[in-house]
């Protein structure tokens, strides 16, 4: 079974493994942040009631919807 | 000598922009695209300039303001390009650069923030950067204004040349594409090199397609297919853009591995952010302490209690009407300009233009406070805070800054939405954030209340408030389950540390909003109440006329029987909503005047109701469709939003009617 960011714990380091199972405008944004594969994050807090995730990458903090998050695979 | 400023949002661009030009001196708008620019002349440099481009990421474009860049670089003349990056977030912020230095044009790399990154225990080997990178490389903090530093740069700038692009070890296949795109556009006149245009085609830049007619347009689209296909299927990477953006990445990190180094070890400042967080952005104590925040906002610029912006408006207002309108008319009677002339200087132009001049001291106090707001980073915080429930009308988290301003004015909370990247969630946002009671409605909340409902003022003026929500909310759900149906809906923001706001940056963003809402507002009053005026005052017997043979009397007769089913369809009610299209604050006057003063003979309590209902919603002001023409482009847009508030507004003051009747 694949990771995904909203199965990590907070202040899990992970390496990002796929983001293509997003739509591929969204795939360029977070890739124009730092998010790509091979990329280190490290899952920061969960915020909203869990229906947020804010990671960092490259020194950069970046918040995420639930959604989204699901779809990136990782690997800690 | 031009020069363009290019760099990352958030990397401090208009505090470096504001550092080496004279601020105050406007060039004006550089060239016919939808997004202003701005362009000051430099410092110490004569006849030379430097245009301020949106903050980007890329070259190739995703949003409406990255799209700026692009067709900046193919179409302006410029003679270099300095290109600023946050030393802090060198790997993140060299993208930018790498695809600058491919073009090849003369450029200077400016490494901003150097205190911030020697804070966190780094520095930058400038020299070693300079030769990889093969560009001109100096190293400031742009927030210091440190004298020496701005005269190195404008000295960097004279003596700035053309050096040989970069070139990166791309992938067979994307050297393949390149070759087989350049060839095909060898009957093509392009100011830049075509090397470069090839890679950015390659990369899906739309702005290439858009800025130039390409011959063989369809026959590059292939072969762009055909190079994703093989990267797909040799496994290079999971797309064409991703193989690219993996070769710079890589590129990156080794200038990184070799430039950035380490001098102390430092403690991360970045977690004590977190603690601060926990409260703002607390599921539960968020939107209390953000509602807390606004309502102080809101206090010391419209309220009464630390009403600083009301206390500056009523004194501002004492002085319009003694001074500029006393004095002017009086002059004209001395110059001997009496009667119509007269009038309509001084009742028409000077207090048309008055009556929305004289919120200016209090709006001037709420950009104030905003950009406070904005610039500490709380923002950002408060996106993350509502995005789950705005996210539920189809709204963008990033929509609550426009929304907030709304309550303000819709003019400045239109030209806030252009940071909401997806266009379909920024045109909802426009289109719905006049339902927002702005600070002129209240003048006609306060006559109709004190007049008509006065044992029911709290809940009368907090109801009036909620519709206003509630419509905008629910008009927006009503757009993106029909219109704007599967709208991406996608919320990414970064997180940006706190920062202690500079006063001076502060000033100039509120000032130069201000400036924006006098322009905007000014050219349309007064157009519009010399109209009005003339309308109220010519008849079709002739001038000198009783109001009520008047054309505007005539045109609001004929207008009128639309609003029958509501109740008040006589002439008076309805010119007043007619002049209210120049600005809100217009009705109220109108009804005094129409009324004689005594607005209670006009209507029934229930037809009051429905009035103040319809008045709350209908059509936004002319300045608020002015802006959004200019900022959707759209003329289609720009005649729905007058249409469709019109038709909403209409409904709902129907509804309340109904509800109401058998009560009052």
């Amino acid at each position: 079974m694949m990771m995904n960011i909203t199965d990590m714990n907070k202040m899990d380091k992970a390496v990002i493994k796929s983001i293509r199972n997003l739509d591929k405008s969204f795939q360029e944004r977070l890739m124009d942040l730092g998010v790509y594969e091979s990329a280190n994050i490290i899952l920061l807090n969960k915020l909203a009631f869990n229906k947020l995730f804010l990671i960092e990458v490259d020194e950069i903090e970046i918040c995420l919807r639930k959604e989204d998050a699901m779809m990136i695979e990782v690997v800690l | 000598m031009i020069f363009l400023l290019a760099g990352n949002p958030n990397v401090g661009k208009s505090t470096f922009f504001n550092f080496v030009t004279q601020s105050h001196v406007h060039v004006g708008n550089y060239s016919g695209v939808t997004v202003e620019k701005r362009v000051h002349h430099i410092k110490d440099y004569e006849g030379a300039n430097l245009v301020d481009l949106p903050g980007t990421y890329n070259v190739s474009p995703t949003s409406e303001d990255e799209g700026v860049v692009t067709y900046s670089l193919l179409n302006e003349h410029y003679n270099g390009i300095v290109n600023i990056i946050d030393s802090t977030h060198l790997k993140r912020n060299l993208h930018l650069t790498v695809q600058l230095l491919e073009l090849g044009v003369p450029s200077l790399l400016v490494l901003n923030l150097k205190d911030a990154l020697r804070n966190n225990g780094y520095i930058i080997d400038e020299k070693k950067l300079a030769s990889i990178l093969n560009v001109n490389v100096i190293n400031i903090s742009a927030r210091e204004r440190n004298k020496e530093d701005q005269l190195a740069i404008v000295d960097e700038l004279k003596n700035l040349r053309a050096r040989k692009s970069i070139n990166l070890n791309y992938p067979q296949h994307i050297k393949w594409g390149m070759q087989r795109i350049h060839d095909l556009l060898r009957h093509d006149t392009i100011q830049v090199k075509k090397k470069w245009v090839a890679l950015q085609i390659l990369e899906g830049n739309e702005g290439i397609f858009n800025s130039y007619d390409i011959s063989k347009e369809e026959k590059i689209r292939e072969v762009v297919q055909e190079v994703e296909k093989r990267i797909i299927k040799d496994e290079v990477a999971f797309s064409l853009k991703g193989a690219i953006f993996n070769t710079r990445r890589q590129f990156i990190n080794e200038i990184v591995e070799e430039c950035l180094i380490q001098v102390e070890e430092k403690e991360h400042s970045k977690y004590y952010n977190q603690k601060i967080d926990r409260y703002l952005t607390h599921p539960a104590l968020g939107l209390p302490i953000f509602f807390a925040i606004m309502l102080f906002v809101y206090q010391v610029s419209f309220g009464t209690f630390l009403g600083l912006g009301t206390w500056l408006t009523d004194y501002f207002t004492i002085f319009y009407d003694n001074v500029i309108i006393g004095y002017t008319s009086q002059f004209l009677e001395f110059i001997g300009i009496e009667g119509f002339a007269h009038g309509l200087v001084v009742d028409g132009i000077l207090a048309g233009i008055g009556g929305v001049l004289v919120f200016l001291p209090q709006i001037v106090v709420l950009f104030f406070m905003l950009a406070i707001l904005e610039g500490t980073g709380y923002m950002a915080r408060v996106a993350i805070v509502m995005d789950r429930f705005l996210s539920k009308f189809g709204f963008n988290g990033k929509s609550i800054v426009p929304i907030i301003t709304g309550f303000g004015c819709s003019v400045p909370a239109i030209m806030a939405t252009r940071t909401i990247a997806d266009k379909k969630e920024r045109m909802l946002t426009i289109l719905t954030i006049p339902f927002v009671s702005c600070s002129a409605r209240l003048p006609l909340y306060g006559i109709f209340i004190s007049v008509f409902f006065d044992k029911y003022r709290a809940p009368m003026i907090l109801g009036l408030y909620i519709l206003g929500i509630l419509v905008m909310l629910l008009s927006a759900k009503f757009l993106s389950l029909s219109y704007f149906k599967g709208s991406g809906s996608k919320f990414i923001l970064e997180v940006p540390q706190y920062r202690m706001p500079q006063l001076r940056t502060i000033t100039y963003q509120a000032f130069e909003k201000a400036k924006r809402f006098v322009k905007k507002a000014g050219t349309f009053i007064l157009v519009g109440s010399i109209i009005l005026w003339i309308f109220s005052n010519v008849g079709t017997t002739g001038i000198n006329i009783s109001q009520e043979d008047s054309l505007l009397s005539v045109v609001a007769g004929f207008v009128a029987p639309i609003f029958y089913p509501l109740g008040f369809g006589n002439w008076q009610a309805t010119s007043s909503l007619i002049s209210g299209f120049l600005a809100k604050e217009v009705i109220v006057s109108s009804l005094e005047i129409l009324y004689m003063g005594d607005i209670s003979t006009g209507f029934s309590t229930l037809q009051a109701l429905t009035y103040v209902v319809f008045a709350s919603l209908y059509v936004p002001c002319i300045s608020t469709v002015a802006t959004i023409k200019s900022e959707t482009g759209s003329a289609k847009w720009t005649i729905f939003s007058v249409i469709y508030p019109f038709v909403i507004a209409y409904s709902v003051a129907m509804i309340v009617r109904l509800i109401f009747m058998p009560f009052l």
